[in-house]
């Protein structure tokens, strides 16, 4: 019988996560030579791999997701055979403003705020004579020792959260109207029906 | 109690050292979190909307619940299923530089052919963890970039898996079957004697149903 103690230390992220290794470890040895062991050697491609690692932020994320979205989800909506062909074709224009709103948005708060983060997250020797709200640009500068890619990464991660909780109320106010009025534009533009329009 | 300016900086410190050096991880919660809060804005919205009579928020709440409990389970799921897996081709050595293969190559782990590298046929890529050797701090700069960036571009091909093509169809099917079955249900009993959803008519049902793929829900990724 599980003992109180093991319940409470059961994590479903930890139980996932081990889960998720054991896979990955058994794909990793199906998959591949071991022959012919794949190396990355053109200096291009390791100098973007690094370069992807260092500064693609959430917010750049979010836009890889916004334009692959484009690229699948209409196209998930136009095949949905579940809905009369109608209803498709206005789900197809909903999706389409729907990513264009979220992306948008997405993408534009998520850098405003690791932009703010950033403002307050200086270290000492950052902080020069002309700059204002000298006591507060150290505010969130973490007290441990870290190295500059480090900090970037905080960074990020406090923008991102901030911006999650900005976005919440974001969402009904500006991507909530927003994709209802280019969905409007698009329904119009395909002379698609919406009877959400009227 | 502890301090707030101490719990503060322990915050602080915990954000650095926990995401700090691993960005794809950082990638993979915040998504999470994204992904929970616009859920539960939704749920919020319903639930404090005065304009919705109270049976139908009985009806749309737990619809809005399940629609976000899987974008939720199927980005976490798939997402660190994929970064894992890349994360792994780096540090069992199996994907490398020309430095890291080198420095594989002088500690015995790798041979260098006429093609490239192989290691020996005995050789287990699942235990063996690059940062474990000996004299890992040789390469530690190398490989971190390196592995850093495997890890996200692994996690951006999960999330746009998950968020574009996995998640989308599995909520067009599950939502289709939960419509057809509720559907079912009503027109098997009188219209007159309808209780489920409780209280609603077929037409109101149909409206709900309506209204639901055509304001922006919890499919609407923050």
């Amino acid at each position: 019988m599980a003992s109180i103690s093991s319940i409470r230390n059961f994590s479903f992220s930890r139980a996932y996560d081990k889960f998720s290794r054991k896979l990955s470890r058994a794909a990793l040895n199906a998959v591949g030579s071991r022959e012919n062991l794949p190396t990355i050697s053109n200096p291009k491609t390791i100098h973007a791999i690094d370069w992807i690692g260092k500064k693609l932020s959430s917010a750049e994320n979010r836009l890889i997701l916004g334009a692959s979205a484009l690229l699948s989800q209409p196209f998930i909506d136009a095949s949905n055979k579940d809905v009369d062909l109608e209803t498709r074709k206005y789900s197809v224009c909903r999706t389409i403003a729907k990513i264009i709103a979220g992306t948008a948005t997405g993408y534009t708060i998520r850098k405003l705020c690791i932009k703010s983060i950033d403002a307050f997250t200086k270290s000492v020797s950052d902080i020069k004579p002309d700059m204002k709200f000298k006591k507060l640009r150290t505010l969130l500068t973490p007290t441990l020792k870290y190295t500059a890619d480090e900090l970037s990464q905080y960074k990020n991660t406090l923008g991102t959260i901030l911006a999650l909780g900005v976005m919440v109320f974001t969402n009904f106010l500006i991507d909530a109207p927003l994709t209802k009025g280019l969905t409007n534009a698009f329904t119009k533009l395909g002379g698609v029906r919406n009877d959400e329009s009227k | 109690m502890m301090n707030p300016s101490k719990m503060f900086n322990n915050f602080k410190n915990t954000i650095l050292t926990k995401y700090g050096p691993n960005p794809a991880k950082m990638l993979i919660y915040t998504g999470v979190l994204g992904w929970f809060l616009s859920s539960a804005a939704q749920v919020v919205a319903i639930a404090v909307n005065d304009k919705i009579p109270k049976e139908q928020k009985m009806f749309l709440i737990p619809q809005e619940i399940g629609d976000g409990a899987v974008n939720v389970v199927s980005f976490f799921l798939v997402t660190s299923v994929i970064k894992n897996f890349a994360s792994r081709l780096v540090s069992s050595g199996k994907l490398a530089t020309p430095k890291i293969r080198k420095f594989l190559t002088d500690s015995g782990i790798n041979i260098r052919t006429k093609k490239g590298w192989k290691v020996l046929s005995n050789f287990d890529f699942s235990k063996f963890n690059i940062k474990n050797m000996m004299n890992f701090s040789q390469i530690k700069d190398e490989y971190n970039s390196f592995k850093n960036g495997v890890d996200v571009i692994g996690m951006t091909v999960g999330s746009i898996l998950s968020c574009n093509i996995i998640t989308p169809v599995l909520r067009n099917k599950i939502a289709a079957n939960r419509q057809q079955k509720t559907l079912a249900r009503m027109n098997a009993i009188d219209s007159e004697k309808v209780n489920y959803p409780r209280g609603i008519s077929m037409d109101t049902y149909q409206k709900y149903a309506a209204l639901k793929y055509s304001i922006p829900s919890s499919s609407l990724k923050i």
